[in-house]
């Protein structure tokens, strides 16, 4: 599903990406955790083809083809998905709009029919409520007003809709309370199949208490720096992360 | 004689290019040779009453008048009685205003009487048509007085054709009586030569609820002056306005708001998308004036530029002789959302529509404040058909 191999990238001038390797094959869950400036926001963004970030070396396979190269577009309608940390408020746009036109341009990128508005309403209007979101939100602008949670709660909406094959969740349990963090858990849950790969990018352990992941990675210095499996979210939990780094530089 | 009164009124033709108006050799309109039917070139669905004015002259194979009791929409000729409106001292910083109203040859007035609400809309006309290969220019009037408790919907709609400069000239005074409720809307549409000035008196009474909406879809040059005077205890007013500009195009809007009784209320809200070497100017000005207490204003000016070529220059400003108020002001020039782009593109949209998507969001404010309905989609459509192309060209 996704192959990084020597990934370098820098955002301006500083290099924060220095050689990651990543594989991620269909139906797994992994986690990325590290300490803050490690690099894990940055590998979301790159991977999703954010402006402004630049990669230097290395390179990214999603389905075989060159990820990096792929607009942002592209890369969403190939089944790439980014849900972002910091969700952007966009006034004047219809949540359900916006919906909409994400999905009809999804369709239309695999040669299918674009959803009538009708049909479409009820759609997501049941999306919504696998989400447990209110529909009235449907209606009001893209995240504008919307609480930390309500944000969260919409990205994991779009992901419901948008059916990515690789989803990339940037520190999605931040600013989460336990009940708004269970039903964001159990919308990724209800998503999980073979054909499926998530990437938990995430500070704390807490949320792989509810979405429970195959692979843990610790990214430290652009790097990973130690690979296991669910346990090792438990051992850095306990430990902090100062235990590897210590141990790597040793 | 117009470059003369210009060059006096120099604060506030400051930023305004007033050779859209002085360098041509303007000669008095007439009218045009052909007149081809009404349909598909405004662009208000029919259906409403409607008056028309062609090149500053009462058209009345244009209009569409089957009116209730107590309404009236004539010719300027038929307003003999209104003679102290119309002869009006009007301030000294609106040259134009004088202009039109010594040059007008004719002009519309709309009536409604005490208690009285219009059925439908009223769509009023002024269309301009340069038939020569000339500079031209018209001069109308607008009076619309509304009795006590009446109320009315009214649409101007200022259409130019043609390829030669032509300029459009109105003054527009609007009186509401105690109570009486008006909901006002401009919608310019010229041409590429088409120049529009209009000054807008309204004198709002106690209780009366004045509504303005102003869109500027196309044209070479347009300025609207407007001076509103919150006449009575309780009036309140909304201005709103967009104006959706590209290539070298200029518009301009200029508000004064005085609030001379208690308790009046004015919410202003104008916003400009600028693509190009477009420019806009924003002018707006709310005048509390001694003993004017609860005076509760706002006025606002938000842009969206798309082009590092285009230029703002926005003035909010308040004076205020009153201690009891709540006034609030504000002005905004910014770029597009990078953000916000990236946002849109990660979900699959192409960078093109997501930057049309966020043009129209940001245009859409005003008019969804349209209440009504055919005027509204007609103005969505407009808005869209108006963002692509000068936007796509910079992807």
């Amino acid at each position: 599903m996704l192959k990084i191999t020597n990934l370098h990238a820098k955002v301006g001038d500083k290099a924060i990406l220095k050689g990651l390797n990543l594989t991620v094959k269909p139906g797994e869950v992994h986690a990325i955790m590290g300490p803050n400036g490690s690099g894990k926001s940055t590998l979301s963004y790159v991977l999703a083809g954010r402006p402004g970030y630049t990669v230097t070396d290395g390179k990214a396979e999603y389905d075989g083809k060159d990820l990096l190269s792929m607009d942002p577009e592209i890369r969403a309608r190939e089944g790439v998905f980014l849900a972002f940390q910091y969700p952007v408020e966009i006034p004047g746009v219809s949540n359900k709009y916006f919906l909409k036109a994400a999905y009809n341009s999804l369709r239309k990128h695999r040669g299918e029919p674009e959803m009538d508005a009708g049909a479409f309403l009820k759609f997501i209007k049941e999306k919504a409520k696998s989400v447990e979101m209110d529909p009235a939100f449907l209606n009001r602008s893209v995240n504008e007003g919307f609480s930390g949670g309500e944000k969260k709660r919409n990205e994991i909406l779009q992901l419901a809709v948008l059916e990515p094959k690789l989803s990339l969740l940037d520190e999605t349990d931040s600013g989460l309370d336990i009940d708004a963090l269970k039903i964001v858990a159990n919308g990724v849950n209800k998503m999980r199949d073979p054909k499926r790969s998530f990437v938990l990018v995430t500070h704390y352990q807490r949320l792989l208490d509810y979405i429970v992941p195959d692979f843990v990675h610790v990214l430290s210095g652009g790097r990973i720096i130690k690979s296991g499996g669910k346990e090792l979210a438990l051992e850095l939990e306990k430990k902090g992360y100062g235990w590897i780094e210590d141990k790597v530089a040793a | 004689m117009i470059k003369e009164a210009l060059a006096a009124q120099k604060e506030g033709w400051r930023f305004t290019p007033g050779e859209a108006l002085t360098g041509p050799r303007f000669e008095p309109a007439g009218m045009p040779a052909s007149q081809p039917p009404l349909g598909g070139r405004v662009l208000c669905p029919v259906g409403f009453h409607r008056a028309a004015l062609v090149n500053g002259r009462w058209e009345s194979k244009h209009a569409l008048l089957k009116l209730p009791n107590g309404v009236s929409v004539e010719s300027l000729s038929g307003a003999g009685d209104l003679k102290a409106l119309l002869a009006a001292a009007l301030p000294a910083d609106l040259p134009l205003a004088a202009l039109a109203a010594a040059q007008a040859k004719d002009g519309i007035v709309v009536r409604v009487g005490r208690h009285v609400r219009v059925d439908q809309p009223i769509h009023l006309i002024h269309l301009a048509e340069s038939s020569a290969n000339r500079a031209e220019a018209a001069h109308a009037r607008v009076l619309i007085v509304l009795e006590p408790g009446a109320s009315a919907e009214i649409v101007e709609e200022y259409a130019a054709f043609g390829d030669a400069p032509f300029w459009s000239n109105v003054r527009a005074q609007v009186v509401l009586a105690e109570g009486a409720a008006l909901k006002h809307y401009r919608v310019v549409r010229q041409g590429a030569q088409g120049r529009l000035t209009v000054a807008l008196e309204a004198e709002i009474g106690s209780r009366a609820r004045y509504e303005s909406h102003v869109f500027n879809l196309s044209g070479y040059f347009a300025r609207e002056d407007v001076r509103a005077r919150m006449a009575g205890e309780g009036a309140e007013a909304h201005f709103n306005g967009l104006a959706l500009l590209a290539g070298s195009e200029f518009a301009d809007h200029h508000t004064v708001v005085e609030h001379a009784a208690v308790g009046g209320i004015t919410r202003e809200l104008y916003k400009a998308v600028l693509d190009d070497k477009s420019r806009y100017v924003f002018d707006g000005l709310i005048h509390v004036k001694p003993g004017a207490q609860k005076t509760d204003a706002q006025v606002y000016n938000k842009n969206l530029l798309l082009s590092e070529d285009a230029r703002v220059n926005t003035n909010p400003e308040f004076k205020i002789f009153a201690d009891d108020v709540s006034c609030k002001h504000g002005g905004a020039v910014g770029q597009m959302s990078q953000e916000a782009l990236f946002y849109l593109r990660s979900r699959g949209i192409g960078a093109d529509a997501a930057r049309r998507l966020l043009v129209y969001a940001f245009g859409s404010e005003m008019i969804d404040r349209v209440g009504l309905e055919p005027l509204k989609s007609a103005l969505a459509d407009a808005l869209h058909g108006r963002t692509p192309e000068a936007v796509e060209a910079k992807s």
